[in-house]
């Protein structure tokens, strides 16, 4: 049974990870993480130390823990920059920021750090809205660039060809064929799905002002020390006979691309065709299952209609299963995540404990450490 | 230049004199909304969410806003919409007329429309409108207000709205002035009374350890006045905007003041708005049996986990549990099997 230790500052409620029913949990490696979480409150999304929390919580744990493979997301500056209006040199503040804390942990871990940028963030400059159409157009808070459509009208297909701020939309037979599916992988793909043009976003559920929105990039950068990969799918592979040799921690910087990458990077492909990933869920679980993920999650999916009484693990938004065959569960050593990416990083990473912020809609609840293994420590 | 009859600032309104929200003018002699049908976003989620836990149990909603607000508070959590010119906002406001939005919520499957990310008497002209179409629609009609109309105002929405959340925040005039920007609670209280006599209507209080806790017990007392069947949520409050700063108020501290000020006087009451809570399931006010069990995701995501209702009682004692509408019917299948 995976644990769920959720702390809402000075507050602990620990549950089962798949029905959110509180357990009575202790022993060696709760109370050591319960520990953890309990003193390192998180300071908030757009907070100027988020990153450092990333850092110093791995850190700990590293300490504590022993792992020899982390998994780490930087994300401050894809919030900030997405929800705050910066100058260019605050911008870069920020991101500077972010490749700070990431140095830091590689020195003070002795970690060999692997870096990916997963891609630039740009103006956003044109709101577009289909609301108009027959049929119902359905995108979520963190994706700006994809559109799922469903029940579409012949008029609101012609529609959308001719719509000067769609760049693509594709049938669900096109898509299953872009990516070798069969019929049966296409029960969580959209109808249809809509493509945005650089700078255009979709509009409907985010609250806030967006001030830049991720551009989702052909190729993103990953640093040098992995040694050569074509895609973002063989940066597992890469990471898994680099951990033969080497104590190894995959540093997903959120929102930077080549532009800003201030080391020796090489660039890979991240998606395939007219398709390349959001930063976001679906291009971490790629990366982590080294295969790409477009069946399981897509910003096209009505997820709310998973949202039932009885949805399993009720804390990892909107996840109802546990994905396999992530790069957590095929390291038989010790292994940690830790990130400044909510309710995903533990279902994504396969990590044997997962630090993550509980914050939803950049509202900071707290923090939520998962342990999926208990049986790889017997304290420290 | 005329008086607007929407809020209890009763501000003066002319042809580009648009009142402390911001969202009205009067450039024909009379009330005219600004921005009427402009939404600033919509989102598919629970009853539970908003919150309403006595409402719909489990029932999909819409939720809407608009834009300004006619309060100041010192922990908006919404403040990067509500607190800009709405003027300025346009640019990004969806422009959605209220037969489209009904048709929006019946595609997702909605059985509500509820409007929540700001106050809605800055908007209610439109949400008049969406009402009209909702209702002819068969959807349910509800909101998340601070509870500051006149009179007329709280008497168009208790003609329009199914259900009601009132947000009562503080009760001393000092609190009122420092932390919500108002004189006085005077009109808050007169409303939840008003509203309670026409609609549902559930209560919240966000609890600031140390400046509005002490207040709780004559809080509940007004409450059980009104009725004890009305449920109480008292939040954590979760600091933002101008109290981004400060610190998170105790969850236990908290918790036994709520426990201690509700004690045998509200039927229904809930701590909540931070994860995990364990304040969130509906006991039995006979026997104190768990009936609606949820889960709590903090700030605005609550879920309901089980109804383990007998046509509407309690199994256990049979007391009757207070509840607007239908439970959701996925919720009843699940609760029977």
């Amino acid at each position: 049974m995976s644990l769920a230790i959720l702390d809402a500052r000075e507050w602990q409620q620990t549950v089962d990870l798949r029905t959110g029913q509180p357990r009575e949990a202790s022993g060696p490696l709760v109370d050591m993480v319960a520990g953890l979480v309990g003193r390192r409150p998180y300071p908030g999304d757009r907070d100027a130390t988020c990153n450092d929390w990333v850092a110093d919580v791995a850190l700990e744990l590293v300490e504590r823990y022993a792992p020899r493979f982390a998994f780490l997301s930087f994300s401050e500056q894809f919030y900030s920059l997405r929800h705050s209006p910066l100058t260019k040199a605050e911008e870069q503040a920020r991101i500077d920021g972010a490749f700070a804390a990431v140095e830091r942990f590689a020195r003070e871990s002795g970690f060999t750090v692997v870096v990916v940028g997963t891609g630039e963030l740009v103006p956003a400059a044109v709101p577009v809205d289909l609301e108009g159409l027959d049929g119902l157009a359905v995108s979520s808070n963190w994706c700006a660039h994809y559109a799922g459509l469903y029940d579409a009208s012949a008029a609101d297909l012609e529609k959308l060809a001719n719509h000067p701020a769609i760049a693509h939309v594709a049938a669900k037979a096109d898509i299953l064929s872009l990516f070798g599916g069969s019929q049966a992988d296409g029960e969580r793909l959209p109808e249809h799905m809509v493509a945005v043009k650089e700078g255009h976003y979709l509009k409907g559920t985010s609250l806030r002002r967006l001030y830049k929105i991720p551009q989702p990039s052909p190729v993103i950068p990953v640093s040098t020390k992995l040694g050569p990969v074509a895609s973002l799918t063989d940066i597992r592979p890469a990471l898994l006979k680099l951990l033969r040799t080497d104590k190894v921690a995959l540093a997903l910087v959120e929102g930077v691309g080549c532009r800003q990458f201030p080391l020796p990077y090489q660039t890979c492909a991240n998606g395939r065709g007219w398709f390349a990933y959001e930063p976001g869920d679906g291009q971490f679980l790629a990366i982590s299952k080294g295969q790409h993920s477009i069946f399981e999650h897509n910003g096209g999916y009505r997820y709310y209609q998973d949202d039932t009484d009885d949805k399993a693990y009720p804390y990892s938004g909107f996840f109802s299963e546990m994905p396999t065959g992530t790069i957590g569960e095929a390291i038989a050593e010790r292994s940690i995540a830790v990130g400044n990416r909510s309710m995903f990083m533990h279902m994504l990473t396969g990590c044997d404990i997962a630090c993550e912020c509980f914050a939803r809609n950049l509202y900071n609840q707290g923090v939520m450490a998962v342990i999926h293994r208990q049986d790889k420590y017997a304290g420290k | 230049m005329i008086r607007c009859d929407v809020c209890e600032r009763r501000c003066p309104l002319g042809p580009d004199t648009y009142g402390y929200c911001r969202m009205y003018h009067a450039p024909r002699g009379q009330v005219e909304e600004r921005f009427p049908d402009r939404w600033c976003a919509y989102a598919t989620a629970r009853m539970e969410t908003i919150p309403f836990y006595h409402a719909w149990p489990g029932a999909r909603c819409l939720v809407v806003g608009t834009a300004g607000c006619n309060f100041d508070c010192r922990y908006c959590a919404n403040a990067e919409v509500v607190k800009v010119d709405p003027a300025g906002q346009q640019d990004v406001m969806l422009d959605v007329s209220p037969e489209d939005l009904v048709a929006v919520a019946r595609k997702r499957g909605c059985r509500a429309i509820v409007f929540s990310v700001n106050e809605p008497t800055v908007s209610l002209p439109t949400l008049e409108r969406v009402a009209a179409v909702a209702k002819t629609a068969g959807l349910v009609m509800g909101c998340l207000t601070n509870g500051y109309a006149t009179p007329e105002g709280t008497a168009r929405l208790g003609a329009i709205l199914d259900c009601v959340n009132v947000s009562l925040k503080g009760l001393s005039p000092e609190f009122c002035r420092d932390y919500l920007g108002v004189p006085d609670v005077g009109p808050i209280l007169r409303n939840i009374k008003d509203l309670a006599r026409t609609t549902h209507v559930e209560v919240t209080t966000p609890v600031i350890e140390g400046i509005n806790s002490h207040e709780l017990g004559e809080m509940v007392d007004f409450l059980a006045g009104v009725g004890p069947d009305v449920p109480w949520h008292a939040f954590r409050l979760l600091p933002e905007y101008k109290m981004r700063q400060e610190d998170y108020p105790s969850v236990a501290a908290v918790g036994a003041q709520v426990e201690a000020a509700a004690r045998g006087k509200l039927n229904y009451v809930y701590f909540h708005n931070f994860i995990g809570s364990r304040w969130v399931n509906t006991l039995c006010p006979g026997c104190g049996e768990a009936v609606i069990e949820r889960h709590s995701l903090g700030c605005g995501g609550d879920r309901l986990q089980a109804v383990h209702l007998d046509g509407g009682a309690c199994p256990r004692c049979g007391e009757a549990v207070a509840l607007r509408g239908d439970i959701d019917p996925a919720t009843a299948k699940e609760a029977c099997s």
